[in-house]
């Protein structure tokens, strides 16, 4: 079979979307802002009947804020998060990984959805979900579910989404003017490349100190699938936190992770690289912070 | 750039060729597509190193929507082709030495059924171990993969008196230096068009590095007369010499011999360029270098071997002008010079701007860092010290008889802000785990063919009807700028505006032969043989205003755009479209040529390998970068670029090619490697094949100095090559400089920079 003889259907809302899947005799692809998919189809790796071409569903593409809660549809593109104001206050860490995927001419097709959907483990928005404790809604013709970023994903290109399954909405809480967040990426070069590292931070900060009162830490690229830091983010309200407390946190960080060694890097410089990651984005952060409070710690 | 009184000749003239490429309504060759082509595809090999026992292309002959399926069967003539020796099959017959090996071509409908086709063909093989590594290679326990071994090429350089030298040394280094496997990354990967003529012509459109050679390399595999193939190698979109050699151009020619007359068009994907296309030869270079306590340089001793993969191309005049080069541009009394050019089972390398320079480079322009280090003396200062002069003693024994610009670069560097300023620009960090260092490095690069080569260039000049010239000169424009050159030498002389210059290159129906475009030669030899040409274009256009006025050539002046006639009644205008219209009725040509032979030194050194050359291009490069000690990453945050090219002819294109070349040699050294093991290569495309991008290009600022050289087009020399050269040791010695370590096994890496930091500080 080749590639030019799988056909398009292009569904002009998520009703008739949700309805095509539902057919279990044909398989199908679906096709956001196709920046993976077109490389897939390229490679001769998929061979399905079907591309089901997103394009036309304009109800998934909104960034709303409804009460104490953000959502994002999933076929909203990293440019347009990027110039959300909207998440520019609520999503910092979010903004900054959308300014890290591939090229503008990346950021300008691909979605959120896809990213989520492509399942990487160097996917550059999906720490960033994790330390915003997003939860992505999947829909099915007979209903919704919700699931948290952290159980959605199943291994390298894997997720609990069924077949009939598309991604509606990815939501979050809002986040106070204590919450600040960071995204680090470490990749061959600093424009466009996929990453050996990558790490999200979210914390949430006691007013007038460098205290913090709890956060979330995310590494991606070092692991099956993107992984919470959870004894990291335990001591992060140990105390105040100073360059060798810092420096502390993030040398617990290498047992964190169980990376893979392939030719963009090793598997013991992925490790070390991720208490470096952690270390400089912890320290960058805690700067930003206390530059933006301008009050003397 | 001082004053002069021309009306182009070194004045910034913005490139002709910028707007379409810029705004992307140039189309490339691959970029056309015609009614009934057909789509050609090629079959490489499977394995690294295999024996074929048979080939089966009955299924994908029977697949509906093919055109034709070839073999060597299929090949008329020689079944090989290579620059130097032809030891590269077309269409390999019993053996397969690496995965870029072709195996058979395909010519169907679509490009899909051509891709479907190939995977139909049946190829038995036998696997064979591949010999991956150059040093095995060259063991006795290899196995031999030519017919005379595994060694292509020897080359040697010995002069003064090794034993003495070492003993009477204050310091002595001894290291080893890797190399990576450098790709020319072009925007447009190999490939192009061929048709025959109803009337049995062939005509190959496919980008190339010399035209004249690509068609005499299709005819003696097609046993055909060159005079019936027509090959135009020109627009290119990039070749940095990888489309030197032979790429597409005999597959193209085969295909259309069997498609009906029919068009047909290969277009490698990345990943086939990847596999298929030649690389920079990465090299094993020791080397052992000593000085005296004042920092005279006594000695050097070099052995470098370098892999060269499946087949020769270019690799044996690779590794020669390296160990031409490999002492820098100073004076060492004392030298042992070797080089290996070995085969082996991976991929194919080639010709690559620097052509081996770069990799000894690196290696010589450390020793000198170090060495001024250990003896506590200013970089520059060291370097100025051993560095030769025009009418001095090299390294290897010959003397310079053209223009050195060395001691100019060195001296400009000397007194550039950034290194005046050095200290304060280390001290300003953003972070308190960066470390800034600066660093300097010098080199030179050979202009023209070595000896043993004949080098010449020709050019034509053809008046129009509209009154405009056409320049004709056989040297592509590879990406360089020489066609805005050719027109800016042709306006100069003939007097007129550059707008009424139309350069055609690269078209063996439309210009001359006028050698490749390599060896930095192609401003220095078009330019002269245009330069020839003009007085021939002179004297037609005179005798015409003459016969025209009928008053004597010496009463014929020649003016701006047009040619005056002193007669009885006064001064009488010629314009170009009357003297076009004269020229015309009276049937006398309008077309001149131009001849002209590169001058070349008369005595070769023995084993060489072509050296010495006679004419080279130096430059200096200063580096200021940010190394985080955190990841290992390495930023360049300025460079500085001091070329010698001889009087600039265009400082606008140098610029151009100085920022070009620095971007190139930044890749170089820290980012560009294809990685390959047991012979297959592993690195597939751009997702891991890193080039610099615009956010790690650093401010680049180019002060050339000149200094003329009597024998070029308006003192100009060569500048393609040594641009991207001592800015990889330039890069190196910055890295030392800010944090401590010593990256000999390129590219610096942030892991490799990383784990030196880590041992470096256990050491501690």
């Amino acid at each position: 079979m080749y590639a030019s003889e799988i056909d398009m259907l292009s569904p002009r809302s998520l009703l008739e979307c949700l309805y095509l899947l539902e057919n279990e005799k044909a398989s199908f692809r679906l096709l956001a802002g196709g920046t993976d998919a077109v490389v897939r189809m390229k490679e001769g790796k998929w061979q399905h009947d079907y591309w089901l071409n997103l394009k036309n569903i304009d109800e998934l593409k909104f960034i709303t804020i409804e009460k104490d809660e953000i959502h994002i549809g999933p076929l909203t593109t990293h440019s347009e998060i990027i110039s959300s104001p909207l998440l520019q206050d609520h999503a910092d860490v979010l903004v900054q990984a959308c300014r890290e995927v591939g090229a503008a001419q990346m950021q300008n097709m691909g979605t959120i959805g896809g990213n989520i959907g492509t399942a990487s483990p160097a996917g550059d928005t999906i720490p960033a979900l994790f330390a915003l404790g997003a939860i992505i809604e999947l829909t099915s013709i007979t209903g919704k579910r919700q699931v948290s970023a952290e159980d959605f994903f199943v291994g390298p290109g894997k997720t609990v989404a069924f077949p009939n399954e598309i991604i509606t909405k990815i939501s979050f809480k809002v986040r106070g003017k204590h919450d600040i967040g960071l995204f680090q990426k470490l990749g061959p070069r600093k424009a466009q490349s996929i990453s050996i590292v990558n790490v999200a931070i979210s914390l949430s900060m006691k007013e007038g100190t460098k205290e913090c009162l709890g956060g979330r830490i995310a590494f991606g690229s070092v692991g099956p699938t993107v992984l919470r830091a959870k004894k990291c983010e335990a001591m992060l309200t140990l105390g105040e936190l100073s360059p060798d407390m810092i420096s502390n946190i993030s040398s617990v960080a290498w047992k964190e992770v169980m990376p893979i060694s392939d030719i963009r890097a090793s598997a013991s410089y992925r490790r070390d690289m991720a208490s470096a990651l952690l270390e400089r984005g912890l320290y960058r952060l805690i700067k930003r912070w206390a530059d933006n409070e301008r009050k003397p710690f | 750039m001082k004053e002069n009184h021309f009306k182009y000749i070194g004045r910034p003239v913005p490139r002709m060729d910028a707007p379409e490429k810029v705004t992307g309504t140039l189309k490339y060759m691959t970029d056309y597509h015609f009614e009934q082509m057909v789509w050609g595809k090629v079959l490489r090999s499977k394995y690294p190193y295999a024996r074929i026992k048979s080939i089966n292309t009955s299924k994908a002959e029977s697949l509906p929507g093919v055109v034709c399926v070839l073999t060597h069967k299929d090949i008329p003539g020689f079944n090989g082709f290579g620059i130097v020796v032809p030891d590269q099959p077309v269409l390999a017959r019993d053996v397969v030495r690496c995965t870029g090996d072709a195996v058979a071509l395909v010519a169907a409908e679509t490009k899909e059924i051509a891709e479907h086709a190939i995977s139909l063909i049946e190829v038995d093989y036998e696997r064979l171990n591949p010999v991956t590594d150059a040093e095995f290679a060259m063991s006795s326990n290899a196995p031999s993969l030519h017919e005379n071994g595994n060694i292509h090429s020897h080359v040697i350089i010995k002069n003064g008196n090794m034993d003495t030298a070492f003993e009477e040394a204050d310091v002595i280094l001894e290291n080893t230096f890797y190399s990576p496997r450098q790709m020319h990354a072009f925007i447009e990967t190999e490939g192009g068009w061929g048709i025959q003529e109803p009337d049995g012509m062939l005509t190959i459109r496919c980008p190339g590095q010399y035209a004249y050679r690509d068609r005499l390399q299709i005819a003696r595999a097609l046993a055909m007369n060159p005079a019936r193939i027509r090959v135009i190698s020109h627009p290119i979109g990039g070749a940095f010499g990888g489309k030197d050699e032979i790429t597409v151009q005999i597959y193209l020619a085969l295909l259309a011999l069997h498609s009906g007359g029919r068009p047909v068009k290969i277009h490698l994907s990345r990943e086939e360029s990847v596999i298929a296309g030649i690389k920079r030869h990465p090299f094993k270079v020791e080397m052992k270098t000593a000085a005296k306590k004042d920092g005279t340089l006594l000695a050097n001793q070099v052995r470098a071997v370098a892999d060269t993969g499946a087949y020769a191309s270019l690799g044996g005049a690779v590794i020669a002008l390296a160990i031409e080069h490999c002492c820098g541009p100073y004076k060492i009394p004392n030298v042992d010079l070797e080089g290996f050019c070995v085969y082996t089972n991976n991929g194919i390398s080639g010709a690559f701007r620097g052509f081996g320079v770069n990799q000894v480079c690196a290696a010589i322009e450390t020793h000198m860092d170090m060495i001024a280090e250990k003896l506590g003396m200013d970089p520059i200062e060291l370097r100025k010290k051993n560095a030769y002069e025009k009418g001095e003693r090299s390294s290897i024994g010959h003397e310079l008889k053209t223009s050195v610009g060395t001691l100019k670069t060195l001296e400009t560097a000397e007194t550039c802000e950034l290194w005046k300023n050095r200290e304060m620009y280390k001290k300003n960090i953003s972070e308190p785990w960066k470390k800034r260092g600066i660093g300097i490095a010098t080199s030179f690069h050979a202009v023209g063919m070595g000896i043993g080569l004949p080098d010449y260039g020709a050019a034509t000049i053809e008046l129009l009807p509209d009154g405009t010239f056409k320049v004709g000169v056989g040297c592509e424009d590879i990406g360089g700028g020489n066609s805005t050159v050719y027109a800016q030498v042709a306006a100069e002389l003939l007097n007129c505006d550059i707008e009424k210059i139309t350069v055609i290159q690269g078209d063996t129906a439309e210009t001359l032969d006028s050698g490749t475009v390599t060896a930095s030669r192609s401003t220095y030899t078009g330019g002269k043989a245009i330069a020839a040409a003009v007085p021939h274009m002179i004297r037609v256009l005179t005798e015409a205003a003459s016969a025209q006025h009928r008053v004597e050539p010496e009463n014929i002046l020649i003016g701006e755009n047009e040619y005056y006639a002193m007669t009885k009644n006064g001064e009488q205008v010629s314009t170009y479209e009357k003297l076009y219209a004269y020229l015309h009725e009276n049937r006398l040509s309008t077309k001149v040529e131009g001849h002209f032979m590169l001058p070349k030194e008369k005595e070769e050194l023995p084993q060489s390998g072509g050296a010495p050359h006679h004419l080279y291009g130096y430059l200096t490069h200063l580096a200021l970068v940010e190394v985080d000690t955190l990841t290992g990453e390495t930023e360049v945050l300025r460079v500085v670029s001091i070329p010698d090219a001889g009087q600039v002819l265009n400082p606008q294109g140098l610029e151009g090619q100085a920022e070009g070349g620095a971007v190139m040699g930044i890749g170089y050294t820290l980012y560009e490697d294809v990685l390959m093991d047991g012979g297959y290569h592993q690195t597939a495309n751009f997702t891991n094949y890193i080039i610099p991008t615009i956010r790690e290009t650093p401010v680049i600022e180019t002060f050339p100095v000149e200094s003329t050289e009597e024998t070029g087009p308006f003192g100009a020399k060569g500048i393609g090559e040594v641009v991207m050269i001592p800015i990889i040791a330039a890069i190196m010695n910055a890295i030392y400089d800010a944090a401590g370590v010593r990256i000999m096994h390129l590219p610096a890496t942030p892991e490799r920079i990383y784990k030196a930091l880590k041992s470096r500080d256990v050491r501690q």
